[in-house]
C-alpha cells in the first residue's frame, strides 16, 4: 500500500528527512522573523496614519497576488539557486497576512478605552504597552498563524531550485513517478502545518484578555 | 411555491438534463473525428524539438495531433504510455534498457536497440520505431578552467575527488541505475559533498554562477558549446548509446499505420552535429523549439 511504502521510505532515510524538516523549519523561522519584525511595526503605522495606510497596504495587496513560483524563478539571477532566493520568496508571501491583521488589531481597539486609559494619567508609552498592545495581540497573532500556514505549505517550492526542505521528497516522487515517496513530502509538511496551528492557536487563546 | 415537492422536481429535471448532456456531449466526441495522436515529451530541449518534429510531421500527413509537451522526466511518460494518456514520445535507447527495463548496461548499439524493441513488445506492448544515429549519452560537464585547476579529465580522476565536490542535476538522476548510484558503482563507491536536485531547465545556471563545480549534462546539449564546458571522459564505459526513436502504443499504430512510415523518415536525419545545433538555436539563440523544429523539417523538405 502506498502508505506503508512511504513510511518505510521515510524509516529509511532518518537524517535526510531530519535535515529537510530543518531546512524546511528554517525557511519558515528566516521568513517569519523578518515578516514580524518588518509588518507588526508597519502595521501599527499603518493604522493611525491615511496616507501610509493606502500606500503600504495597497502595495502589500498587489504582490500578494503574484504567485511564489514566480518571485522564486525571478530571483534566481540575483541571489543564485539558494537559500536567499527561497527565504525571499517566502517573506514576502507572508508580509501581507501579518501586515493587514494588526493594521485590523490596532484600529477596532475602541475609542473609549484609549480614552479611558488616558484618563487614567497613562504617558502614550504607556497606553501602547499597557492597553493597546495586549489587546491587539490576539488578532496579530491570528494573522501570524495565517502567514505561517501558508509560508509552511509555499516552502516546498524551495526545492525547484535545489535549495532543500521537504518539497525534495515532492519533487523527486515526480520525477520518480513515485507517489510514496510524495506521500512522504506531503505528508509530513501537513503534520508541521497541524503542529503549527495547534501551538499558535493555543497561544492565540492564551492572549485573549479576560472578558 | 417553493416547497419541497417543487425542489424535487426540479432537482431531478436538472439531473436528467445533465446526463442527457453529457451523453450527446459523448457521443458527439467519439462519432465525430478520428481520435487525435497524443504526442507527449520529457522536460527538456531535445525532447521540446523533436517531440514538435513528431507533431509536426504527423499532422503534415493528415493525422490529427494533441500536443502533451513537457510533461516531465522518464517515469512520468512510461506511466502515460501505459495508462493510455500518450500515444507517442522520444525516447533513448539507453534510457529505455537501464531506467525502464532495469536490465544491464552494454556498449553495443544494435544489440541495446534490440533488446529495448524485443523487451518493450513483449513485457508493455509498445513499439519502438527506427532510431537516429545520434548518441545523446549522459556525461559530467565542469567548466574548463575549473577542471584544468583540479586535474580532472576522466570521471575516475572526478571520483576520487569527490568529497570536495558539488553536482547539480535533475533529481531523476540522483535515483536512476545509470545515473548517480551507477556512476558510484561504477567507479568506487565515492561521495559528493552535495548533490543539488534542480529542474534540468536551471542544471547550468548552477554551474555558471560557481554553486556547483560539475553538471550532469547531455551530450548533445547546447550549453556545453556555449559556454565553453569540458566533458569527463567515461574511461570505464559505463554510459550506454542513447538513440532518440519513437515509442509509440501498439494500439495507436493498429489505429494508424502510417505512424510509422512518417516518423521513419525523421531518424535518419538527426545526427550529433544536427542534434546539437539544433539545441543550441533554443538554449543558446533563445528561440522556440516550435519555430526550431519547424524550420529544421521545412529545410528537410519533410513538410511545406
Amino acid at each position: 500500500m502506498v502508505l506503508v511504502n512511504a513510511f518505510q521510505y521515510a524509516a529509511a532515510r532518518p537524517e535526510e528527512l531530519l535535515r529537510a524538516f530543518e531546512q524546511h523549519l528554517l525557511f519558515v523561522g528566516v521568513a517569519l522573523c523578518i515578516g514580524i519584525a518588518l509588518c507588526v511595526p508597519l502595521g501599527m503605522l499603518t493604522s493611525r496614519s491615511q496616507t501610509a495606510s493606502l500606500t503600504i497596504i495597497n502595495a502589500a495587496n498587489a504582490v500578494r497576488v503574484i504567485p511564489s513560483l514566480a518571485i522564486l524563478f525571478l530571483s534566481i539571477p540575483y541571489f543564485g539557486l539558494s537559500f536567499a532566493a527561497a527565504a525571499l520568496a517566502l517573506t514576502v508571501l507572508a508580509l501581507p497576512p501579518i501586515l493587514i491583521n494588526t493594521d485590523a488589531a490596532f484600529r477596532t481597539i475602541p475609542a473609549e478605552i484609549k480614552e479611558a486609559a488616558y484618563g487614567m494619567g497613562m504617558t502614550s508609552r504607556q497606553v501602547l504597552r499597557r492597553v493597546e498592545f495586549p489587546l491587539a495581540l490576539p488578532v496579530i497573532i491570528a494573522g501570524i498563524r495565517t502567514a505561517t500556514l501558508e509560508v509552511i505549505a509555499s516552502a516546498t517550492l524551495a526545492a525547484f531550485i535545489g535549495a532543500g526542505g521537504l518539497g525534495v521528497y515532492i519533487t523527486r516522487g515526480f520525477a520518480l513517478f513515485d507517489n510514496s515517496i510524495l506521500l512522504v513530502g506531503a505528508i509530513s509538511v501537513a503534520l508541521l502545518a497541524l503542529t503549527a496551528e495547534l501551538v499558535l492557536g493555543g497561544l492565540e487563546r492564551l492572549v485573549r484578555p479576560p472578558r | 411555491m417553493i416547497n419541497r415537492k417543487y425542489i424535487v422536481r426540479w432537482t431531478l429535471s436538472a439531473a436528467i438534463g445533465l446526463t442527457l448532456l453529457s451523453v450527446v456531449v459523448a457521443c458527439g466526441g467519439l462519432g465525430g473525428q478520428p481520435k487525435p495522436i497524443r504526442v507527449g515529451s520529457k522536460d527538456f530541449t531535445e525532447e521540446f524539438i523533436v517531440g514538435n518534429m513528431y507533431a509536426l510531421l504527423l499532422e503534415a500527413n493528415g493525422i490529427p495531433v494533441e500536443r502533451k509537451l513537457d510533461l516531465g522526466g522518464t517515469p512520468v511518460l512510461q506511466q502515460a504510455l501505459l495508462s493510455d494518456q500518450v500515444d507517442v514520445y522520444p525516447e533513448y535507447t539507453g534510457t529505455g534498457l537501464l531506467t525502464v527495463l532495469k536490465l544491464p548496461s552494454s556498449t553495443d548499439r544494435q544489440q541495446v536497440y534490440n533488446t529495448v524493441k524485443e523487451e518493450y513488445k513483449k513485457q508493455f506492448n509498445l513499439v519502438w520505431l527506427d532510431p537516429a544515429p545520434m548518441n545523446d549519452t549522459q556525461a559530467l560537464a565542469m567548466k574548463k578552467d575549473v577542471a584544468a585547476k583540479l586535474g580532472i579529465k576522466t570521471i575516475s580522476d572526478m571520483a576520487a575527488q569527490a568529497s570536495n565536490l558539488t553536482m547539480i542535476g535533475p533529481p531523476e538522476f540522483e535515483q536512476r541505475e545509470d545515473g548517480l548510484p551507477g556512476i558510484q558503482k561504477a567507479y568506487g563507491n565515492f561521495q559528493l559533498k552535495q548533490y543539488i536536485p534542480v529542474d534540468p531547465g536551471l542544471r547550468y545556471q548552477g554551474l555558471v554562477n560557481g554553486q556547483a563545480d560539475v553538471v550532469v549534462a547531455f551530450s548533445t546539449d547546447g550549453e556545453i558549446a556555449a559556454y565553453d564546458l569540458v566533458v569527463l571522459q567515461d574511461d570505464k564505459g559505463l554510459f550506454p548509446p542513447y538513440q532518440i526513436a519513437p515509442v509509440v502504443r501498439q494500439q495507436a499504430l493498429d489505429a494508424n499505420p502510417k505512424i510509422a512510415e512518417v516518423l521513419n523518415k525523421l531518424a535518419p536525419l538527426l545526427d550529433d552535429a544536427t542534434m546539437q545545433r539544433l539545441n543550441n538555436e533554443v538554449s543558446g539563440k533563445k528561440r522556440e523549439p516550435a519555430d526550431v523544429a519547424k524550420e529544421f523539417l521545412q529545410q528537410k523538405g519533410l513538410i511545406k
